[in-house]
């Protein structure tokens, strides 16, 4: 048998793994959008446009599937204690990464992958996925620090908040919630319809 | 070519990997054996002996009970970069049974204010650290052997080994204690309290009559008297708040008219304020965000996305420059009235409706001045 922060940790590199791959491919096809010539054409060619668009669903699909047993078991390692401000801020990165990535994910299935297409949603999805990344790094950059005592952030230039976390009362958390879900069902149900883009 | 560069970056990718070894973030003060019972510090292929020094400063002789100080000092380690030093206080070498509680000593406070004989501190620039474990003696006397270990990485390390220096054994003579002799009770430690707590600090003693406390802050050479108040082994000191980074030391004087017994430094152990944050708000905050970060893509992505009724869809330029859209109902225009107006050779621009008996503006013609 093994405990959770052992299950906690393969789960968390299946995660962060799959969602390098989405998002650097995602990145990749806006790149190409905008930059039709770079590397002589290459990265812009049909095949390739294919193949990195399929790699980011399927990484972001596999890693926003993975998300939540990463999150419960992290949960489980803590003892379902936050004693510190950067367990607590695991979390919220961790929710901020969801977002990100389901809005990735739901973006891309709505719109199909003639989204590539459009230089406004394809700069919007390539932006995405960056800071989907940039939420599940820290996330996970976290857990090294509280495991390890250190992390790869540590030489990066980009380290967001994570000493100091900002706590909302439960009741403000609860009533954000609601507001979330209603705005999700607003946007989805009552705003305008995007519909799938058709290849040319 | 493009093969050769994957393949290169793979094994780049796949040897900086290999860079980190051990716990070169440290595994956090804790109660250890010899090199933690057998790890990366221990195993000799991937050990090295440390290139620096260390020495133990005690008292050789001690009354069971009582408590003593042990000072270890390091000095001249070739550190890694963040120069963490992880220092053992140890009652023997063995790899089992090492700490010195399995040897009868007591630990009432370890360097870094806790009560564990493996802690970890980072090194000054001068290279040179001195760590100081109040002790309790062991209750039965007798010979006594303290030693003390240091693990530490290095920068560079192309071997990525871990290393560690051993002191030798360094006697203690433990003697019977002193009939109606003032000290600590037995089962007293000091109190851990939270920032900015300037509630007073229980000491508890035993053949105690009197107690005077002085204290300073770390750092400072003339400490000041503090106000002891209680009786009857249990005292109270009023020692000022701690604040931030800054370390309070204090010295317990206990007598009993018999005896004075000058008790070592100790430390203010201090620990942040407990964190407010609670398991369920941070999943509730977290999936809030998450929606409302979700909530705010997916309408931006809606307002970019084409859809049905916008112009690059509908074609709406293309079919306005075909033909032009109907007039509503009740404003088509009259034609009897355009055959009725006159065009005048003296007013150019002008038809003169001979009905309203009036000039009004051609359209075809407009007047000069007109656009």
């Amino acid at each position: 048998m093994f405990g959770p922060a052992t299950f906690h940790a393969a789960m968390a590199e299946v995660v962060v793994g799959s969602m390098m791959l989405a998002s650097l491919c995602a990145i990749g096809c806006a790149t190409a959008t905008f930059l039709p010539g770079i590397a002589g054409g290459w990265l812009s060619s049909e095949r390739v446009m294919v193949t990195m668009d399929k790699a980011s669903i399927a990484g972001a699909l596999l890693g926003l599937a993975v998300m939540p047993i990463a999150a419960l078991s992290g949960s489980f390692a803590a003892d379902n204690v936050v004693n510190s401000a950067l367990l607590y801020n695991k979390f919220v990165y961790t929710g901020l990464a969801f977002g990100f990535w389901a809005s990735f994910v739901v973006g891309r299935v709505r719109l199909g992958p003639g989204i590539w297409q459009h230089k406004s949603l394809s700069a919007l999805q390539g932006a995405t996925a960056a800071m989907a990344m940039l939420m599940t790094t820290m996330a996970s950059s976290i857990g090294g620090k509280l495991v390890r005592g250190e992390s790869l952030f540590d030489i990066m230039p980009v380290w967001l908040p994570s000493d100091s976390a900002t706590v909302l009362s439960p009741i403000l958390s609860a009533a954000l919630l609601v507001v979330g879900i209603a705005a999700l069902v607003v946007v989805i149900r009552l705003g305008p319809k995007a519909e799938r883009i058709s290849l040319d | 070519m493009r093969h050769r560069v994957a393949v290169l970056a793979v094994i780049a990718l796949l040897l900086a990997t290999g860079a980190s070894m051990a716990n070169p973030g440290g595994e956090g003060d804790a109660d250890r054996d010899f090199t933690c019972g057998g790890s990366c510090h221990g195993d000799p292929a991937l050990s090295s002996p440390s290139d620096g020094t260390i020495s133990i400063f005690v008292d050789p002789l001690a009354f069971s009970g009582t408590a003593t100080a042990v000072h270890v000092t390091a000095s001249g380690m070739s550190l890694s970069g963040n120069r963490l030093l992880g220092v053992f206080l140890l009652g023997s070498a063995n790899g089992n049974d090492d700490h010195p509680e399995d040897h009868g000593w007591g630990i009432l406070q370890d360097p870094n204010g806790g009560t564990r004989n493996y802690v970890e501190v980072v090194v000054p620039p001068s290279g040179s650290v001195t760590l100081t474990w109040v002790m309790l003696a062991p209750e039965q006397p007798g010979i006594q052997t303290l030693l003390a270990e240091i693990h530490h990485g290095s920068t560079p390390n192309s071997n990525n080994w871990a290393y560690s220096s051993l002191t030798r054994g360094y006697v203690v003579d433990v003697q019977p204690v002193p009939e109606n002799l003032p000290g600590f009770a037995f089962d007293w430690s000091p109190e851990t309290r939270v920032t900015g707590d300037a509630s007073p600090t229980e000491i508890r003693t035993r053949n105690t009559t009197s107690v005077s406390v002085q204290w300073m802050l770390e750092g400072e050479w003339v400490p000041h008297d503090a106000e002891v108040t209680g009786e009857g082994d249990q005292w109270h000191a009023m020692l000022p708040a701690t604040i931030g980074e800054t370390r309070i030391q204090y010295q317990v004087t206990t007598s009993n008219g018999d005896f004075s017994i000058v008790q070592p430094w100790l430390t203010v152990a201090t620990e942040p304020a407990a964190f407010d944050g609670e398991i369920w708000g941070a999943r509730m905050q977290s999936l809030a965000f998450g929606l409302l970060v979700m909530a705010f893509l997916l309408s931006l992505q809606a307002r970019l996305s084409p859809w049905e009724g916008r112009p690059e869809i509908d074609h709406t330029d293309e079919v306005e420059s075909v033909e032009a859209p109907p007039e509503p109902p009740g404003l088509e225009p009259d034609q009897d009235y355009w055959s009725r107006l006159v065009p005048s050779d003296e007013n150019p621009g002008w038809l003169w409706d001979p009905v309203e008996e009036e000039w009004v503006a051609d359209p075809d013609n407009p007047p000069e001045g007109d656009e």
